[in-house]
């Protein structure tokens, strides 16, 4: 297209003086643009679509470095898959954005706007103005939230078999989906330990009750809702065992090892007391440029006793404090420490775990309830963190620490060691467990379920084409479209189970007229069942964060008639 | 398709799992001539033109560089195998691609794959369950017997296999023993990694022996040391013996020449210090992972202690566990003075050197704390003692899997048979698509029996056919149920009973090959999408 456009501006520089023909930018007409976005950004859809669901397939994709990818996940897909097209790019950011809100769906909010787009594009066939489209779509989506909202039961956050319900749905199209009794459990309590942290902040004297309720009187309202920080949960990603093998850790994983000075080294240490140091227990370095002068020769033994005496005053000091296990944070200017300071630690019976990243200290010292460290001269005793027991695991060819019975009035990270037999494995599982723990933190966030299964698409499907029913004009017509649109989610599901979807979807609207809002596609039967029967739940976010942002997706692309390339 | 516009290539649907599914079976394809006691070696020669002859299936996938991506899932496939188990690991492959050739039939055959994939984990788990249960012999008190045995088989498909497979079996066996370390909770563990294993050519691999103790091979710094000192206290150490050198940043000023000759002296003298420590806390050998300068050997040599340099870090710890000893990185002292105290030395009876070959090996023989033994093995070049090295590594792992496992199978194909005619059974039970699926699973299995008895030239049709009328006979009647340990006897090429020839194998193994196997077929199955990203072009830039 851009090259034909150019070939014919070339070829008349002077005909058309109104429009850009310099060579810096070139156009094209707004229908072909509408219809090349629309039909790039359904190409993206239709590339993903045979993943959805608990019988999809997975994409296998090699990267540009050569490795290979195996996955389930529309964002990482999307994200691997490299699109060139500005419109399909799109599309892809759309699937972030999802991710970033709820976690879960990255499949079916590319798949409804894919959908929404195609319908789109007939009615703009049709001679609709674009514009008419869009407001007619924004109508649609805020009746179809409506509906959703209406079919939508209020879960309490005690319910813990709920939660996990809603996780197990999440995993079933996921590689370990065999694994989602193990997975679930660990999600929700992942989840539900760390939810209450804020609380914490905000009113330290509230009791240990986790419920939003109890709290609310001394927080701002702001707060009323509790907020899950996913960044309070830690997976620590392990090659060997079997995904069986994962574990919700009650206290501290650490994917760094212990240092070895000689065979001195400590792995276990009982009654722990953790500190965590930002500086460095090395031998100061003189600058580049200046230089200590040594012009007798007796003082080389000075020199060399001074640096020993240098070491060992830190580490007596560290000693002193009662300190027994210390993370040493990385440093790039000069050793965080030598063999010379681990061995006198070796000596002092302090275990040492070097290495620890910048950004790993804040969860570190929130979860241990140790302070970070910054010089040898604030190294006090009440900075340290309680452990019961510090102990370097080997787990085959890798090692961990892990950290249990941190005495800490409350608890505001948990890790979770996520094991996988080989790498693609524990890829996946550590991104379908992160999908978990995003669906139930979606439901912290808004605390309402809806069945899955495609029941929420074809209610909101059937009650809209309702709407559409008793309106007028331009705007009834292309919400009937909307409403037809939205079948792609039961169609695609009953397809990649391997079902007849025309037979599936017509029974399936045919329910939901009858007034049965709760029927789904179980695919395990592979029939039209009461959904809410066999625990197939998601959170509503997920479905109208998916339904909202796929909508704004097409108003935009809709409203998009021209693309100019700048050179 | 056309209208994504995507870096690269892309392929899906039905061209992707054929795809797939041919590379997988091409890779096994090239392993499978190696299965069994009759299969034969691979020569591999790489870009350099390094020389690899081998029968082991990891090994082989290892050098092959495999670049298509689902054949890559098998050779990961593999090294797992040989990580988590050591053995088993062409069997694994063998078993992976076949599973996938029959999925890929299914499909073809209108067959949806979400319902093979839930076939084939009903049949994995079925067929895990059935092993557990029934065809593991538990062995309650592992008898040295059992356990030569299970070597025996592991060595049978290697080189060392023919007439020697007794005497390395036996070797892995008291190599093991040799490791065997209580933990704290009761139990033993086996540390394989404290078998050192030393190749050495020249002389028939009949000649290779198991040392008492631990061979390290490296010679004394000088000639002036004795050859042989007993009983020896041996001081491990991670300091660098050499003149002790300022540091960067310290610079020594010297304004006339006498100073110079001292300042020489006084480094010198630093390091004499160190050594008299060390050598006052009585050690008689020193080992550090450093230098040693010859200027300082003669304190050594005075002394009648041995010294050796330059020894590497993984034979200094190994040594340390094995003598008692404790490494020391540096020798200061809480009071920031250097010495050396004797509770950190090491302990053996007598520290000798022999030489072997052209070389001079420094043997620790009956080190205080055993955990540690040697195997010096011997054969005419260095890919024989390579490939001996790696298949006398598997027995031992075997071995290690056979104690921990406390329970084994029969094989020579017993096992496979016996599973594939239950699964048969079991497939007829369920009513629904995965039937299908379920009984290919079965079918799939034999593929082990039937590689074995084509590897050996036999009638591989005909010898399968016997071998699962006998097990078929063994589960329906009871009467016949001695029939369930007949396996191959590939010499022959007829039937006999494998539990009494000792032709047996660890259950963990079996087990882990099966499970393997399956998520790696299911891995490949379930996909059916390849997008190949092309390489970034070098356009010049720093990609930082």
């Amino acid at each position: 297209m851009v090259a034909v456009q150019a070939a014919s501006s070339a070829a008349m520089p002077y005909a058309t003086p109104n429009e850009a023909t310099t060579a810096s930018a070139m156009s094209e007409k707004a229908k072909d643009v509408r219809r090349s976005n629309i039909t790039a950004a359904k190409a993206v859809a239709d590339a993903i679509r045979t993943s959805l669901g608990p019988r999809g397939m997975d994409k296998m994709v090699r990267q540009e470095d050569g490795s290979v990818l195996i996955t389930n996940d529309g964002a990482t897909i999307l994200e691997q898959m490299k699109v060139e097209h500005p419109a399909a790019k799109m599309l892809v950011q759309l699937s972030r954005a999802q991710d970033v809100v709820a976690g879960d769906g990255t499949t079916s909010v590319v798949v409804i706007c894919g959908a929404l787009l195609s319908a789109a594009l007939d009615l703009l066939g049709d001679g609709i103005h674009p514009s008419a489209i869009s407001d007619a779509f924004q109508v649609a989506l805020d009746k179809s939230l409506q509906i959703v909202k209406d079919m939508a039961v209020p879960v309490n956050l005690d319910d813990r078999e709920a939660l996990i319900q809603a996780a197990k749905t999440s995993l079933s199209s996921k590689v370990v989906s065999q694994y989602s009794n193990l997975l679930a459990p660990i999600a929700v309590d992942a989840v539900l330990t760390v939810k209450s942290a804020p609380q914490f902040n905000g009113n330290p004297n509230a009791n240990g009750n986790s419920s939003t309720e109890s709290s609310m009187p001394g927080v701002s309202a702001t707060s009323a809702t509790s907020f899950v920080d996913l960044k309070n949960i830690r997976t620590v990603k392990k090659l060997g065992g079997t995904i069986d093998d994962t574990e919700l850790v009650d206290g501290l994983i650490l994917h760094q090892h212990t240092a070895k000075a000689g065979s001195n080294a400590i792995t276990r240490v009982q009654n722990a007391k953790v500190a965590l140091i930002q500086f460095c227990i090395s031998p100061p370095k003189t600058d580049v440029d200046t230089s200590v002068v040594v012009q007798d020769y007796t003082a080389m033994d000075r020199i060399l006793r001074e640096e020993r005496q240098y070491i060992l005053g830190l580490c007596k000091k560290i000693k002193a404090t009662g300190c027994n296990v210390l993370l040493i944070q990385k440093s790039i200017l000069r050793d965080a420490y030598t063999d010379l300071s681990l061995h006198f630690l070796g000596k002092m019976k302090i275990m040492v775990v070097p290495e620890v990243e910048r950004d790993e200290a804040e969860f570190l010292s929130k979860s241990l309830g140790c302070l970070p460290i910054a010089g040898i001269e604030s190294f006090t005793s009440d900075k340290l963190g309680k452990v019961e027991l510090v102990e370097q695991v080997s787990l085959g060819p890798e090692k961990i620490v892990r950290m249990t019975g941190i005495t800490k009035p409350t608890k505001e990270t948990v890790s979770i060691l996520v094991r996988g037999s080989n790498h693609l494995v524990l890829d996946e599982a550590e991104r379908s467990l992160h999908d978990a723990l995003c669906v139930v933190r979606s439901i912290v966030h808004k605390q309402y379920l809806i069945p899955g299964g495609g029941a929420p698409e074809t209610e909101v499907s059937v009650m809209l084409s309702k709407v559409a029913k008793s309106t007028t004009g331009m705007e009834a017509y292309c919400i009937e479209a909307y409403a037809e649109a939205l079948n792609v989610v039961p169609f695609t599901l009953a397809e990649n189970a391997g079902l007849q979807p025309v037979e599936i979807v017509t029974d399936l609207r045919r329910r939901h007229a009858a007034g049965e809002s709760g029927a789904g596609i179980n695919v395990s039967k592979g029939a039209v069942t009461n959904i809410k029967d066999e625990d197939v739940v998601m959170p509503l976010l997920v479905f109208s964060s998916a339904l909202s942002l796929a909508t704004e997706c097409v108003r935009q692309l809709l409203k998009i008639d021209d693309i100019v390339l700048v050179r | 398709m056309s209208s994504l516009v995507i870096k690269g290539q892309r392929e899906s649907g039905q061209d992707v799992r054929t795809g797939n599914v041919t590379a997988c079976v091409a890779v096994a394809n090239i392993v499978k001539s190696s299965l069994g006691p009759v299969g034969l070696d691979k020569m591999l020669v790489d870009e350099v033109g390094d020389v690899t002859v081998t029968n082991d299936g990891a090994t082989i996938l290892r050098l092959l560089e495999v670049e298509h991506p689902a054949a890559k899932v098998l050779t990961e496939l593999a090294a797992q195998q040989d990580e988590e188990v050591g053995d088993g690991t062409t069997s694994v492959v063998i078993l992976a691609a076949e599973l996938l050739r029959r999925a890929n039939e299914l499909v073809r055959s209108r067959i949806h794959p979400t319902n093979i994939i839930t076939g084939y984990r009903l049949a994995m788990r079925e067929g895990c369950k059935y092993l557990r249960d029934k065809l593991a012999k538990p062995v309650d008190k592992l008898g040295r017997e059992t356990l030569i045995n299970a070597a025996r088989t592991s060595l049978s498909s290697k080189i060392l296999g023919s007439a020697e497979s007794v005497k390395f079996a036996t070797m892995a066996v008291d190599a093991v023993m040799a490791v065997k370390t209580p933990t704290s909770s009761g139990k033993y563990k086996y540390p394989i990694e404290a078998i050192h294993v030393l190749k050495a050519q020249g002389k028939s691999a009949k000649e290779s022996e198991l040392l008492p103790g631990y061979a390290l091979n490296m010679t004394r710094s000088s000639q002036l040391m004795p050859r042989r000192v007993a009983p020896a206290k041996i001081a491990c150490l991670d300091v660098d013996l050499r003149r002790t050198k300022m540091k960067m940043g310290v610079s020594v000023l010297i304004e006339n020449p006498e100073e110079l000759n001292k300042a020489q002296e006084k480094e010198l003298d630093i390091t004499r210090d160190r050594i008299s420590a060390v050598l006052k806390a009585g050690a008689n050998v020193v080992l550090t992972t450093k230098g040693i300068d010859d200027a300082a050997l003669k304190y050594f040599v005075e002394a009648g202690a041995i010294a050796v340099r330059r020894v590497s870090e993984r034979d200094i710890e190994r040594i340390a566990k094995a003598t008692g000893a404790t490494v020391q990185v540096s020798m200061a002292d809480l009071g920031g003075e250097e010495s050396f105290d004797n509770s950190l030395l090491g302990y053996a009876d007598e520290v000798y050197e022999e030489r072997i070959r052209d070389d001079d090996i420094l043997i620790m023989k009956n080190c205080k704390s055993t955990a540690a033994c040697s195997v010096l093995l011997r054969g005419p070049n260095e890919y024989m003692c390579d490939e001996m090295s790696r298949s006398f590594h598997d027995a031992v792992c075997v071995v290690k899997r056979t104690l921990e496992s406390n329970s084994v199978v029969v094989g020579g194909g017993a096992a496979e048979a016996a599973l594939s005619i239950h699964l048969e059974n079991f497939a007829t039970m369920i009513g629904s698509r995965e039937q299908l699926a379920i009984a290919e699973f079965a079918e799939a299995l034999l593929v082990i029996p039937k590689t074995l008895a084509m590897n050996a030239a036999h009638d591989s049709t005909d010898l399968v056919a016997k071998l699962k009328a006998v097990h078929h006979a063994a589960q329906n009647d009871d009467s016949k149920s001695k029939l369930s340990s007949f396996g191959l006897d590939l010499d022959v090429g007829a039937l006999r009973d494998n539990l009494a020839e000792g032709v047996i194998e660890p259950t963990i193994s079996k087990k882990k090959i099966i499970q393997f196997a399956t998520e790696a077929a299911l891995t490949i199955i379930r996909i059916d999408d390849l997008i190949k990203i092309d390489k970034k072009e070098d356009d010049g830039s720093v990609p930082y």
